[in-house]
């Protein structure tokens, strides 16, 4: 939102601060600022000359030699003994006596001020005629497009400043040019609506700076419409629920030029561009009061007819972009007698447009619902000025006020006569609510102790009504404001008013209750301490993937909930689960030289099969880890992994057996897994935690994974659960040594370690002796190739409580072992 | 010998040691089938076509076995997945634990969360999915409001029961009115609601080195009786000064979310430059931070709490900020990279 700094000062009672400050409290208490723009900088060489003769250039049948008056004001350039200064110009309406724009030597043309390399005037001969800078073009001043000739300024013409327009004035000056442009951010005003006009910003920028606003008397009085007659007109408004207001007048005889210069000169301040007098004045009316506002060729509006309806499913537009709409019923249009002359709110058509031999014309006032317009807006990517305004909800109450300034606005430009009576369709109009508040409610929400007055002075410093009733508050909004409905409206108002940085900041105060850290946070900490110890590296990975990966994943993307709306098909689906994106990351690690490593990430996988009662997907939190090497290695790669998650539950003291999975399974989760090289970790309560184990051959195939690569699915629930179930395994200190043992049993080779070690623990065991502590623990396990027997050696350390243990107290249960090694699994000893 | 009974014998042996190899595919250097082709030449040459034929066949047989052997989810050789180490083998090494690290987002959280923590706040986890009355209309955006504009929200395909698509959630705030309910019960006991929500969020962006489509937020909100907005300036002030390790200017301005009323964006005063002007604040002096305000009453409503009698307040702040302005990040992507280049860093 771009304000002109001599636009506001219009509106205000007294001097304002300095820009940078001026900024500073607008940044404070308004909305953020984006960029100052020194406008006058852009105009500071531009001068207002006469010129004094005009002769046919001797060499050139198409150059005029003129001598320009400039009374003498700029420095450093060649004169005649008359003082006068010689310049080439080759403009067809150049001519003596005229009042024109001088661009002296040294001066940048203010059209090339924004580029790279700004066009710098010098003096320099012409044909053998030496021409001192330039006299200017519209174009060349930036205001429009329009080079055939030099401006020419009318001395008589009524401009909002009263400088005279004679020879030495300086351009900027004289029309408001040396001005700094104010870009606010819009997200600001999402909730102000009224912010989006000159007007409304100047009546802020009052309120923070504890000036007076004064409102103009267009704005401020009711207007009262003259009668009208000449031109039939048949306003209709078919769409009273989403047009609110529908306000129009018809105006016979008007002149279509050029917008006189101050008119031209406010609307390229205001980052508008000077079309003709018509148009211009719509822009610059809803440039000052937010209103969008727009005009007709009434001979163009077939059977003098113009209204709002919803469009019909399928109907075609053609807008002033030259491009053609398919259009739903939830469009709101602008009809005539026949069809459709514009998008209502968004943009005009291109049927009913004003052009330069326009007689007659209709002007419209409305008011549009900011929900169906942002629909509109967005359904057909049309973002215009008057969208930008509308969707904010502009307030139908102004609708008079802005479209009686327009209509004088209009008659003072482009002449004519008022040519019917000013229409107003409408339904009801809820007049501003008041709201009722005290001021203890205001200082208990800011902290402050603001007495009654110093609040209502904050207030209708920016028009807020007060009604002091039986020692309540009533605060009534001003009619242009769409967002004051609570006591916490005026809470912000007063806030904002009085200095939000000024409240006084102090901790809130609490009980020395503790609070409570949750134990889920907790068991990931725990998590991440320990898979960093084991040399892991935790990676984020997003949580959308491309169908591609579910299926090198061997995952089925009908499970996955799809996303409708991502700018990119790497984001087609929610993951199922996390190791495709782990794996998927694997290989640009290696190819960028790293040899071996593990990637895990705490995270969640969700699944359309898997919904709450309410219907809400259930979010699956799982702990993922890959393990990838470069290198072969010594034993099978399931064991790597295994180690991990070993050391991760010895961490957290969890207890688990790996058990072979025998069923096949096809959840998600279990999906790159090969079942016949991969276990089941399980707690001693016989919860699944997850699944260790090495991937399919296909999925390593898929994500270009060396064979070395083996990986684990723990879920993150399971995992938490067992931890909030761990119990104490100290075992107290014995005074006496321990000794220990080995022994080699000889088992057939698809006899499994646990088996062998569960019926070792049993034989040690047996006799319940707590005087004993006996521990087992596995030394190797060895197979000579292509021997259909193996070795597991184990070694049995005891100590005791009460004694000293010998070797033959050893002995004893080593032979215990042997026997039920042999009973149970025909274990022969060695 | 004859020719036929020299291959045969050598294909019985051959099929034989097969059996017993661990890596099948050596079976197709054997020296034999070498020995074999390596006699051709020395044949009578009528012989050789037939004998040719012959060595041939046996070498597709064993490629055909190979192949089978090793193709499409081959059924590899079972492992005693109970056995703490592989036969034959040693029990594996842990990797060194200096190659470990946490993720600097997840360091961060961790840090964020324990001042928090200190400070009397609970933590709280947020969502990947969830349904647009949480993301929305319990946060005061009506249906169709132009601020859910401000959010480039990713949608889901499948509808919910009442038709609307489901919501990666664009901002940590979708936890709000579960967190206010969960923690209601403290205002009864005379106690504040006081929790920080720091999880991941999404915005449909395009990615460079300065867009994230998903990134991490800490989202805070504080309800009792008699909050005033002076309290969520100092207790954003403390937290910073706490975080930063040193003392800090604040200020706040007057921004707009649907959700808090009223709304600021804070600002604290660079703390890499004492207000001197570095690269971190463009030479600002001054951090635009985070967007934070005292809880709309209709957000209260929503989670049933009497806005007469509490208020409170709100802030969210992006974490990957923080991380990048600490550590000088260059590029936003890195952090959901998982190059271990960048990883190994922290």
């Amino acid at each position: 939102m771009r304000v002109s700094l001599n636009e506001i000062k219009q509106y205000i009672d007294g001097e304002l601060p300095p820009v940078d400050e001026l900024v500073k409290r607008i940044n404070e208490q308004l909305g953020g600022v984006e960029d100052v723009i020194d406008f006058g900088d852009i105009y500071k060489d531009a001068v207002i000359v006469r010129v004094v003769s005009c002769e046919k250039h001797p060499n050139a049948d198409k150059l005029h030699v003129c001598l320009i008056d400039d009374n003498g004001v700029v420095k450093d350039v060649e004169r005649g003994n008359d003082g006068l200064v010689k310049v080439v110009c080759g403009a067809p309406n150049v001519h003596a006596g005229m009042l024109a724009i001088w661009l002296p030597p040294r001066a940048v043309v203010p059209s090339t001020y924004h580029d790279d390399e700004p066009f710098v005037l010098g003096a320099r001969e012409l044909r053998g005629e030496m021409s001192n800078g330039m006299l200017a073009s519209p174009k060349e001043l930036g205001l429009g497009d329009s080079h055939e000739g030099i401006l020419e300024l009318d001395a008589n013409e009524w401009k909002p400043i009263s400088v005279e327009i004679k020879a030495g004035t300086s351009f900027a000056t004289a029309y408001g040019l040396d001005d700094q442009i104010i870009d606010i951010e819009n997200k600001m005003f999402t909730h102000r609506p009224d912010l989006f006009g000159q007007l409304g910003v100047a009546r802020e920028v009052a309120g923070i700076t504890g000036k007076t606003f004064v409102s103009p008397n267009w704005y401020k009085d009711f207007p009262k419409f003259n009668k009208g007659s000449g031109l039939d007109l048949t306003i209709s408004n078919d769409a009273q629920d989403v047009v609110p207001r529908f306000m129009a007048v018809a105006i016979k005889d008007v002149k279509v030029k050029p917008s006189p210069t101050w008119l031209q000169a406010e609307l390229v301040r205001l980052g508008g561009k000077p079309i003709n007098n018509i148009v211009d004045v719509t822009n610059y009316v809803m440039l000052l009061t937010a209103q969008p506002t727009h005009a007709y060729d009434y001979d163009k509006l077939r059977g003098h007819k113009l209204g709002a309806r919803l469009a019909r499913n399928g109907e075609k537009a053609e807008l002033l972009n030259g491009k053609t709409y398919e259009l739903t019923e939830s469009d709101i249009v602008i009809v005539d007698g026949e069809g459709i002359v514009g998008l209502g709110g968004v943009m005009g058509g291109g049927n009913s447009e004003v052009s330069n031999d326009t007689k007659n014309i209709v002007l419209e006032v409305a008011n549009f619902d900011m929900y169906a317009i942002r629909k509109s807006s967005m359904r057909h990517g049309l973002f215009t000025d008057a969208v930008t305004r509308f969707n904010k909800g502009q307030s139908p109450l102004q609708n008079p006020y802005v479209l009686n300034l327009l209509l004088k606005s209009v008659l003072d430009v482009a002449g004519g006569v008022q040519a019917s009576e000013v229409e107003d369709k409408h339904d009801e109009l809820n007049d501003v609510q008041s709201v009722k508040t005290t001021p203890e409610f205001i200082n208990s929400r800011l902290g402050l102790s603001l007495d009654a007055k110093e609040i209502e002075t904050l207030l209708s410093n920016v028009e807020f009504a007060v009604d002091t009733n039986d020692g309540e508050r009533w605060f009534k909004a001003p009619f242009w404001r769409t967002d004051i409905e609570l006591p916490e409206d005026i809470v912000e108002e007063v806030g904002r008013l009085y200095g939000f940085d000024k409240l006084p900041r102090e901790l809130p105060q609490r009980s020395i209750e503790p609070a409570t850290l949750d134990s889920r946070l907790q068991a990931k900490r725990l998590i991440r301490r320990s898979l960093k110890q084991s040399g892991a590296n935790e990676v984020l990975t997003y949580s959308f993937v491309h169908r591609k990966l579910l299926e090198k994943a061997n995952q089925d993307d009908s499970e996955a909930f799809g996303l409708s709306n991502a700018l990119s098909p790497d984001l087609q689906y929610y993951r199922l689960s996390l190791l495709p994106s782990l794996l998927d990351k694997v290989r640009p690690n290696i190819k960028n030289g790293f040899d071996e490593f593990v990637l895990y990430e705490l995270g969640k996988g969700h699944n359309k099969r898997n919904v709450d009662e309410q219907g809400l997907p259930n979010e699956t939190e799982l702990l993922e880890l890959v393990y990838a090497s470069k290198q072969s290695h010594d034993g099978a790669l399931f064991y790597k992994v295994r180690r991990i998650i070993d050391q991760l539950c010895k961490d957290a003291a969890i207890e688990v057996t790996y058990q072979p999975i025998t069923e096949s399974l096809d959840y998600p989760g279990a999906s790159v897994f090969e079942q016949s090289r991969s276990a089941f970790v399980m707690t001693k309560n016989g919860q699944t935690l997850g699944i260790v184990g090495e991937l399919k051959q296909s999925v390593r195939q898929g994500f270009k994974l060396p064979d070395t690569v083996a990986a684990a699915s723990l879920s993150f629930a399971s995992f938490h659960e067992a931890l909030e179930a761990v119990s104490n395994t100290y075992l107290p200190l014995s005074r006496f040594p321990a000794i220990s043992q080995d022994i080699s049993l000889v088992v057939a080779k698809n006899v499994s370690y646990a088996d062998v070690y569960a019926s070792a623990q049993e034989a040690v065991k047996q006799d319940n002796d707590e005087s004993l502590q006996l521990t087992l623990s596995p030394i190797s396990i060895y197979r000579a190739d292509g021997s259909d027997t193996k070795t597991i050696t184990l070694r049995l350390r005891a100590v005791s409580y009460e004694k000293t243990l010998t070797d033959d107290d050893v002995k004893v249960l080593i032979e215990r072992i042997s026997e039920a090694a042999k009973r149970t699994h025909k274990a022969e000893t060695i | 010998m004859k020719n036929d009974d020299i291959v045969a014998s050598v294909r019985t042996e051959l099929l034989e040691r097969y059996k017993k190899l661990e890596q099948k595919s050596d079976i197709l250097k054997a020296p034999e089938l070498k020995d074999l082709f390596a006699r051709i030449p020395t044949l009578e040459p009528r012989e050789r076509a037939a004998f040719g034929q012959a060595i041939n066949a046996l070498s597709m047989e064993l490629k055909a076995m190979v192949a089978a052997e090793s193709g499409d989810e081959k059924e590899l050789e079972p492992i005693d997945v109970t056995a703490p180490f592989d036969t034959n083998a040693t029990r594996p090494e842990l990797l060194p634990s200096d190659h470990g690290t946490i993720h600097p987002l997840s360091q961060e959280i961790a840090k964020l969360s324990d001042i928090f923590n200190r400070m009397g706040f609970t933590i709280e986890e947020s969502r990947e999915i969830d349904d647009q009355y949480h993301m929305f209309e319990t946060l005061n955006f009506p249906a169709g409001h132009p601020a859910r504009d401000d959010y480039d929200t990713f949608m889901t395909v499948e509808k919910d029961a009442d038709g609307h698509p489901w919501i990666a959630p664009a901002h940590t705030s979708t936890m709000q009115n579960r967190v206010l309910k969960k923690y209601r019960q403290n205002l009864e006991n005379g106690e504040a609601i006081a929790a920080v929500v720091p999880d991941r969020v999404f915005r449909n962006e395009d990615l460079d080195a300065r867009h994230e489509h998903t990134f991490y937020q800490l989202e805070g909100v504080y309800v009792s009786k008699d909050v005033h907005a002076g309290m969520l300036v100092a207790t954003l002030q403390k937290f910073l000064e706490e975080y930063y390790g040193r003392k800090l200017e604040v200020r706040v301005n007057p921004y707009y979310f649907p959700f808090t009323e009223p709304s600021f964006e804070f600002s604290l005063s660079c703390p890499f430059c004492n207000r001197e002007g570095c690269k971190v604040c463009s030479h600002e002096g001054w951090i635009e931070l985070l967007g934070c305000g005292m809880i709309h009453p209709n957000v209260l409503k929503a989670a049933d709490i009497d806005p007469t009698v509490y208020t409170g307040f709100a802030w969210g702040v992006g974490v990957d900020r923080l991380v990048m302005m600490k550590n000088g990040i260059e590029d936003v992507r890195h952090f959901h990279s998982a190059k271990l280049d960048f990883l190994r860093q922290f």
